[in-house]
């Protein structure tokens, strides 16, 4: 569904992306994890579009995403729900709801992809006209997760969901994550916390300093001693 | 003195003036909002569009309606292709690039007019309908003050109900707040940038129809000052919040109409010095502005 082929991406002269290859397929959960600074964000921003690789391709479905605008490739069905929720903190909730599914021309299914994100995250629809600033950090990140639905993805990138949230809301939240699975959307998944991430991911590539340096099922990562050493706390 | 008629009087020019101001900084506060772009170049559609109605008037013999609309929309587009030609090839470069460039846009329209045109300041006649004066008691209005305040209103309203109700204004809000988010939310930022500046110049162009009618005047200057007091206003008001831009209009508009009213004579030549030293009062107290929220983290 997605490839991406020996991809590089530079911040100015930083060389932050040096040759990533990687892949998703349909239905997958795929986790990226990794250090900080490895390139996990910087893969998906190049993947969205708001970076451009300076060498290498990224095709979704056969269709060259690097030709494309973030704003198109929202459309192709690839949504990024970016590290930081970077929810839009003045607009009420339903306006950052209503907001991701602007491009949409059929009213129908937008008003049923609202309905399942209310019930989804419940907490949203009794908020719905506040100001979406004044949510907690865990109904921010569900705002962030509901405003990826609303923009109909069938490629999810999901950057650290988890970050900065009680264990109890990670819990929820990896529930949803599994939902969304179930529902057919496939994920590509970034996250430090690594230990949630190989339990919900289908295969995993741990990235270090730019370069793919593991790859394989979640659960053989999980079990791998170099991966237990650096990212699963021994 | 002071007479209660007198204090009404400087009511209405300060909200006349408050009014012109405002049109002016909810311009500059769009565009700066979304692109952190001061364009210095606003002011000239104001004297773009006071060319245009005095054509419209003097030689084609527009009703005054059509004198108004036509340069809105006409200013609107060539805004639009401004931003086309001037601030999209910079997209990207540091901000100080497009700063310099609407310098440079706008030296170029003042030039251009004076080259065309020459810097003779021209006559605007409007109809006498909207210079006649209506009697309230001791107080007399001019049509036209009544119908700048009232126009101003309703444009303004108008604009708040876009920009709240539609989805191109929620776009345009949340471009405001975070560009790069809202492009991973599959906003079409080209589309929302086009339609701020469209409002922000047919703002401007209104705002120049009704100055150069209030003052009778059209020069290739006149849109200068006017840009530069529009700028303080928006600032006061907090650069980016479109209340703030009206506040500050309004707020600017007292300000001045007032010092002028009630300092001494000898003093009012000092009217923009009060002007920009009430910009830095505010500042010291309240840096991002009086509804500003301080700058947003764009990462």
């Amino acid at each position: 569904m997605l490839v991406l082929d020996n991809v590089h991406t530079y911040y100015g002269r930083i060389h932050a992306l040096k040759g990533v290859s990687l892949s998703v397929e349909r239905g997958e959960i795929v986790a990226l994890i990794g250090g900080n600074g490895a390139g996990k964000t910087t893969t998906l921003l190049t993947i969205s579009g708001l970076l451009r690789p300076k060498q290498g391709s990224i095709t979704f479905e056969g269709q060259a995403l690097t030709q494309h605008a973030p704003h198109q490739i929202v459309r192709l069905g690839v949504v990024h729900c970016p590290e930081g929720r970077q929810i839009f903190g003045r607009l009420s909730v339903l306006e950052n709801l209503r907001l991701a599914a602007m491009h949409r021309r059929d009213g129908q299914a937008v008003r049923r992809d609202l309905e399942r994100v209310y019930a989804l995250f419940p907490v949203l629809a009794q908020r719905r006209n506040q100001a979406a600033g004044t949510l907690s950090g865990g109904e921010q990140q569900m705002l962030a997760i509901g405003r990826a639905i609303m923009s109909q993805p069938r490629l999810l990138l999901l950057d650290e969901p988890s970050l900065g949230l009680a264990p109890l809301i990670v819990e929820s939240i990896f529930k949803v994550i599994a939902t969304l699975r179930d529902e057919g959307v496939t994920i590509l998944l970034v996250e430090q916390n690594a230990y949630q991430a190989l339990q919900v991911a289908d295969r995993a590539y741990v990235l270090e300093t730019g370069r793919v340096i593991l790859q394989g099922p979640a659960r053989a990562l999980a079990e791998d001693p170099a991966v237990k050493a650096a990212y699963l706390g021994g | 003195m002071f007479t209660p008629t007198y204090l009404a009087q400087q009511l209405i020019n300060a909200l006349n003036l408050g009014s012109l101001y405002a049109l002016v900084a909810i311009g500059l506060t769009m565009v700066y909002g979304i692109l952190r772009l001061i364009n210095f170049a606003h002011g000239d559609m104001m004297t773009l569009g006071a060319y245009l109605a005095l054509a419209g008037i003097s030689a084609l013999v527009l009703p005054a309606w059509a004198a108004l609309v036509l340069p809105m929309l006409v200013i609107a587009l060539v805004g639009v292709l401004i931003e086309r030609l001037a601030y999209r090839p910079l997209r990207g470069a540091p901000e100080v690039a497009m700063l310099i460039t609407s310098l440079a846009v706008s030296s170029l329209i003042q030039n251009g007019a004076t080259m065309l045109l020459t810097a003779q300041p021209r006559p605007l006649r409007v109809p006498s309908a909207l210079t006649q004066r209506i009697a309230f008691g001791d107080l007399s209005i001019a049509v036209m003050d009544l119908g700048i305040i009232a126009l101003a209103a309703v444009l303004m309203v108008a604009l708040g109900v876009f920009v709240k109700r539609t989805t191109i204004g929620i776009a345009m809000r949340a471009c405001s707040e975070n560009l790069r988010a809202a492009q991973l939310m599959g906003v079409d930022v080209n589309r929302v940038i086009v339609v701020a500046f469209a409002i922000s110049a047919g703002l401007a162009g209104a705002a120049g129809v009704l100055w150069s009618s209030k003052f009778g005047l059209v020069d290739p200057f006149m849109g200068f000052v006017p840009g530069l007091k529009a700028f303080v206003a928006a600032v006061i008001g907090g650069i980016g919040s479109i209340p703030g831009a009206m506040l500050g209009g309004y707020l600017l508009g007292f300000a001045e109409v007032f010092f002028v009213a009630f300092a001494p004579p000898e003093l009012s030549g000092y009217r923009d010095a009060f002007v920009f030293a009430l910009l830095l009062i505010v500042l010291l107290v309240r840096p991002a502005g009086l509804l500003g929220r301080g700058e947003v983290n764009r990462a």
